[in-house]
């Protein structure tokens, strides 16, 4: 290397004597050992011709990604709804099997109840990874990181984080873990720290509830789409505040090599698929089926005084949403809300059920009665779907946090500053607009 | 010959390499990608969005963004 170019510091002056001196042994050996023909045209050079031109780099990408998302969510929603009925059948059958209701109602609420929340991600995580693993294997998420990297830049984030932030819309868990593939640090973590903000597909049943009670038909389809823009500008705002703050730095280099591109192995995308989807049974499983249980034990107990988990007004849970009443007043919520808001850190979609509950009526009618209610304005119940896409996604969200960052501390951090930018986003909605004459 | 950076490379230009800005652990990672003195590097393309870069060295296709490109200086022509 030439001397004015070293810096002087006799650490580089090695390494890129070593750098060279390996690169000089390969070029002599190759040139005794290797007869190099004309270079043609590959497989690759014509693929990459058409995936990363210009004009079509882009909307294929984007096509790929909704394959991707359809193939995931389309197959395994059936398959969710398959085991949350089969589990809630089989708490059914040991509720009625076993005479001690305390028992039966742990088993059913507390043990089934647990699996079932365990195992409900076990068709969209595997799908997903099976899905990402075929990109992957390919050669084309290489491609994709290369097409993306410019936008993902200007927020701050690296090109890899693209597809994990997409997955988000439809799961936050796997989302997460799809982040893994980031390498830089500071990359990573911004990346899982802003996921959650994604609305994910459980929070769509709340907002339908909502939107759809107090919006009507005609405009309930125009507040879920702003509640969703609002997750993604949210989602972009904390990406650049993280990276100017916490994380300070440049996004991690781009030093990336294309691979030839190749026909996936089934067995090795299989093994990919594992890989990745056990470590969510072992290890968030775990934390999620113990948080299940407690919130069974919460909402069924005092045992007299709920008979049995039947009565959830007089349970600790309803205690403990009486308590929290006044944080949300002012937001024009009741404890009701809070209970629910409470219940929906088990997933979001439990908010929508947790209502029926305390209501006393089915899901179909929950709508009317909200209204009839009125316990929520156009204004309250805008800024309560506003909650309920940015406060603590769930559970399994926070010990996948957990889990990935292999630190409490960030899981605790994520959780706290969503929390708090649900209370100050929720109440500048309901302070601008009560300004703008809203109610 | 002329001098260029490596960000400054047309479509289909191929250079030589005579050095790399000094700067710690990206010039390190540069050079275990093979960007060693005397590499010969060809332009492929740019992204569809115009950054990273696209180059094909030592029969291999590796993707840099222009600002870590333009670490690299080569003679050209």
């Amino acid at each position: 290397m030439d001397a004015d170019r070293v810096d002087g510091s006799s650490v580089e002056d090695m390494a890129s004597a070593i750098a060279e001196g390996r690169y000089q042994a390969i070029g002599e050996i190759l040139e005794a050992a290797v007869v190099r023909g004309e270079r043609r045209w590959t497989y690759t050079d014509i693929f990459d011709h058409v995936f990363l031109s210009r004009s079509l780099g882009i909307p294929i990408f984007l096509t790929l990604l909704w394959a991707v998302f359809a193939f995931t969510f389309a197959l395994s929603e059936p398959l969710m709804i398959i085991i949350e009925e089969v589990f809630g059948a089989l708490g059914g059958i040991a509720g009625a099997g076993i005479s001690n209701p305390q028992v039966a109602s742990f088993v059913a609420g507390g043990v089934f109840g647990g699996l079932g929340s365990v195992l409900v991600f076990v068709p969209p995580i595997f799908l997903l990874f099976f899905a990402l693993s075929i990109l992957e294997d390919s050669g084309y998420m290489a491609r994709a990181a290369f097409v993306m990297d410019r936008l993902m830049q200007s927020l701050g984030l690296h090109g890899r984080s693209f597809i994990p932030m997409m997955v988000g819309f439809g799961c936050s868990v796997p989302a997460i873990m799809a982040a893994r593939s980031i390498e830089g640090e500071k990359d990573r973590l911004i990346t899982t720290l802003v996921i959650p903000l994604i609305s994910c597909g459980a929070r769509l049943p709340v907002y339908i509830l909502i939107a759809g009670a107090i919006f009507g038909a005609r405009y309930a389809g125009t507040a879920i789409f702003s509640i969703y823009l609002l997750g993604v500008a949210l989602a972009i705002i904390m990406a650049l505040i993280f990276r100017r703050t916490l994380l300070k730095g440049e996004p991690s280099p781009f030093i990336l090599e294309l691979p030839a591109y190749a026909v996936p192995r089934a067995k090795t995308t299989v093994l990919h698929m594992w890989a990745r989807g056990k470590w969510f049974l072992i290890r968030a499983g775990t934390i999620i089926f113990g948080t299940v249980v407690i919130v069974w034990f919460l909402a069924a107990h005092p045992w007299e005084a709920t008979a049995g988990g039947e009565v959830i007004e007089n349970s600790y849970i309803a205690i403990i949403g009486h308590g929290l009443e006044p944080l949300v007043r002012p937001f024009g919520w009741d404890w009701m809300a809070a209970v629910a808001l409470l219940f929906g850190l088990l997933a979001k979609e439990v908010v929508v059920g947790t209502y029926g509950i305390l209501l006393g009526v089915e899901e179909g009618a929950l709508g009317e009665s909200l209204v009839a209610l009125g316990l929520f304005t156009p204004l309250t119940g805008f800024a309560f779907m506003a909650f309920v896409l940015i406060y603590v996604p769930c559970i399994a969200t926070i010990a996948t946090i957990f889990r990935e960052t292999n630190s409490y501390r960030w899981a605790a951090f994520a959780t706290a500053y969503l929390i708090i930018l649900a209370f100050v986003v929720s109440g500048l909605i309901i302070a601008i607009g009560g300004l703008l004459g809203f109610s | 010959m002329p001098e260029k950076r490596l960000n400054q490379m047309e479509r289909g230009e191929r250079g030589r390499v005579i050095g790399i800005s000094p700067c710690g652990s990206l010039r390190r990672r540069l050079m275990d990608m093979g960007i060693v003195r005397g590499a010969e590097i060809e332009m492929v393309r740019r992204a569809p969005l115009g950054d990273p870069v696209e180059f094909i060295l030592r029969g291999y296709n590796l993707t840099l963004r222009g600002g870590e490109a333009a670490n690299v200086l080569l003679e050209v022509g």
